[in-house]
């Protein structure tokens, strides 16, 4: 589909990963490895962990034991101290979020949310982050809204903009969690297709979604999570054509009835 | 059909809409009557002395800038402590957590009267005697900033996590987290009640003339009032400056909050 995926080395390398919350094992021994410029997609039934396994990569959840190495930054789960969260604060550099909910900064200016980032936490230049960030805004058509506050967006541009504040970082792997679920139907679309954007310009992204279209089109791989474990992680075509596990199977027929 | 429709909702609006303005007609008028008959009982059935009015309405207006400057003195204090608080309520560390809820606790469960007096008659007792402003800003500001704390901590559990989230995702630290992203969220949402309290605090500021150390409108109205025997007038004479005050701070708080309701920022 895309060049040059096959010779890279592994950019997300996730080892024998755990994750309880309390007694709850929602993560259970996860390995993965994600190649440079891989899209991969996470689909599987609510509660599976799907958002889970997504978060303990940058941290939001602190994994219980495994190991998370992400560009060559390896962080073992379940430690402390000052080593560790600097450990997890050059994870956190490294990758970009877009959340559901968008979560845009509401007392903040587009520009602004999209800037916040690279000068506060990056301490980069204002200026230099400005042209950034309207490069950014602009190759997700939202450089004409700049100035606007994110309560004047629609769901779909206020999900655009929270692309382009992830992008401005210049991270090295994107991590979607259902970018496009709170959204209207009609303004899906407009966001998939920024996403498809930024798989052809090489980002490395893994995806929770439940849009089988976009994971068909652009996945390079697709993972089926169920009950805290990859059951099944195929090229999209073969996934879609001949799912081996029946729980796969399941969870497809679901979708090509409409029912999600 | 639609058209019809269309006009039928009209005419709903607009008999609502009347009934909207005829209400608030109705009010103003009452208000206007009641105000009228308070001016009619002290211009007749009960004799007041207008010549005292004449004479001391300067001295106790010139208390007004007294009362702005210990309520704006105290409110700042207020702030201060109430955001400390708040955040010391967010603490995981114990002792931080314990000296925030210890300071609001104590000072929740004991009178402001007795905390003014404290300052004024208790302090001087251990050898510590304060000027008269300061011991009444001391005294106003601690007890506004254990109530309001509540309305920070309010605040900044109005916040969602997912704002949280997004902030620690592009690698803000927990202080950037608060500094940058919880607490002006937080501050907006406390504008509205700080409004109120400080509308409270010009009113709860005629407290601290008791001591007699601070001559703010209270105080002087108190003065004249036992030394000429006119409690009466000069009582209705700060109460008229008091009920002032307090209808222009109203108005420019409606505005201010007019505007942040407007939530283009
Ligand atoms: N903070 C938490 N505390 C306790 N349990 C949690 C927490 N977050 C998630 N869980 C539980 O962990 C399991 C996995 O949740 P997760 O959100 O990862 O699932 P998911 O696959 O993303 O589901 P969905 O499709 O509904 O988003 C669920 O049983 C959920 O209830
Ligand atoms: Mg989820």
């Amino acid at each position: 589909m895309r060049e040059g995926i096959a010779k890279m080395t592994p950019i997300v390398k996730i080892s024998n990963l755990d994750k309880y919350f309390g007694r709850l094992h929602v993560l259970k021994d996860i390995s993965l490895d994600v190649k440079e410029r891989e899209v991969v997609c996470l689909i599987g039934r609510s509660g599976s962990g799907k958002s889970t396994l997504l978060r303990c990569i940058n941290f939001l959840e602190e994994p219980s034991s495994g190991i998370i190495e992400v560009d060559g930054v390896k962080v073992d789960g379940g430690e402390k101290g000052k080593a560790h969260r600097g450990l997890v604060h050059n994870i956190r550099l490294k990758t970009g979020m877009v959340f559901q909910e968008f979560n845009l900064f509401p007392h903040m200016s587009v520009l602004e949310n999209v800037i916040e980032g690279p000068v506060i936490v990056k301490g980069m230049d204002k200026d230099k982050a400005i042209s950034l960030a309207e490069e950014n805004l602009d190759s997700v058509g939202m450089l004409f809204k700049k100035d606007e506050y994110p309560l004047r967006l629609s769901g779909g541009q206020k999900q655009r903009v929270a692309i382009a504040r992830a992008l401005t970082m210049q991270p090295k792997v994107m991590l979607f969690d259902e970018p496009t679920s709170a959204l209207d139907p009609e303004l899906i679309g407009e966001v998939l297709n920024v996403m498809k954007k930024v798989a052809k310009d090489g980002m490395t992204m893994l995806v929770v979604t439940h849009e089988m279209g976009f994971a068909r089109e652009v996945a390079d791989r697709v993972l089926v999570m169920g009950d805290g474990e990859i059951i099944e992680d195929a090229k999209p075509k073969t996934l879609f054509t001949r799912p081996k596990d029946p729980r796969t199977k399941a969870l497809i027929d679901r979708y090509r009835s409409g029912e999600n | 059909m639609n058209q019809a429709g269309t006009s039928q909702a009209e005419l709903l609006y607009e008999a609502q809409q009347r009934k909207v303005r005829q209400f608030r007609n109705n009010v103003v008028i009452t208000w206007i009557v009641l105000l009228g008959l308070l001016i009619f009982l002290f211009s007749g059935p009960i004799q007041i002395d207008t010549d005292f009015i004449r004479r001391n309405t300067l001295f106790i207006a010139s208390g007004i800038g007294e009362t702005l400057n210990i309520s704006v003195l105290s409110i700042v204090l207020a702030i201060i402590l109430a955001l400390l608080a708040a955040l010391g309520r967010l603490s995981t560390i114990p002792p931080v957590y314990a000296v925030s809820t210890f300071y609001v606790s104590l000072i929740r469960g004991t009178p402001l009267f007795l905390q003014i007096f404290f300052f004024f008659l208790a302090l001087p007792q251990l050898g510590i005697v304060l000027p008269g402003l300061i011991a009444g800003v001391l005294a106003l500001g601690l007890n506004y900033g254990a109530y309001m704390s509540e309305t920070f901590r309010a605040g900044i559990a109005s916040v969602s996590k997912g704002q949280r989230e997004a902030a620690i995702a592009i690698g803000m630290t927990p202080t950037q987290t608060m500094r940058r992203i919880v607490l002006p969220q937080a501050l907006r949402f406390a504008i509205p009640p700080m409004g109120n309290d400080f509308i409270s605090m010009t009113k709860d500021s005629a407290l601290v003339s008791a001591t007699g150390f601070v001559h703010d409108v209270m105080w002087r109205a108190t003065r004249v009032g036992r030394a000429e025997f006119n409690s009466l007038e000069a009582l209705i004479i700060a109460a008229v400056f008091y009920w002032m005050m307090t209808l222009i701070l109203t108005t420019f708080q409606n505005r201010m909050e007019a505007r942040l309701a407007r939530g283009d920022r």
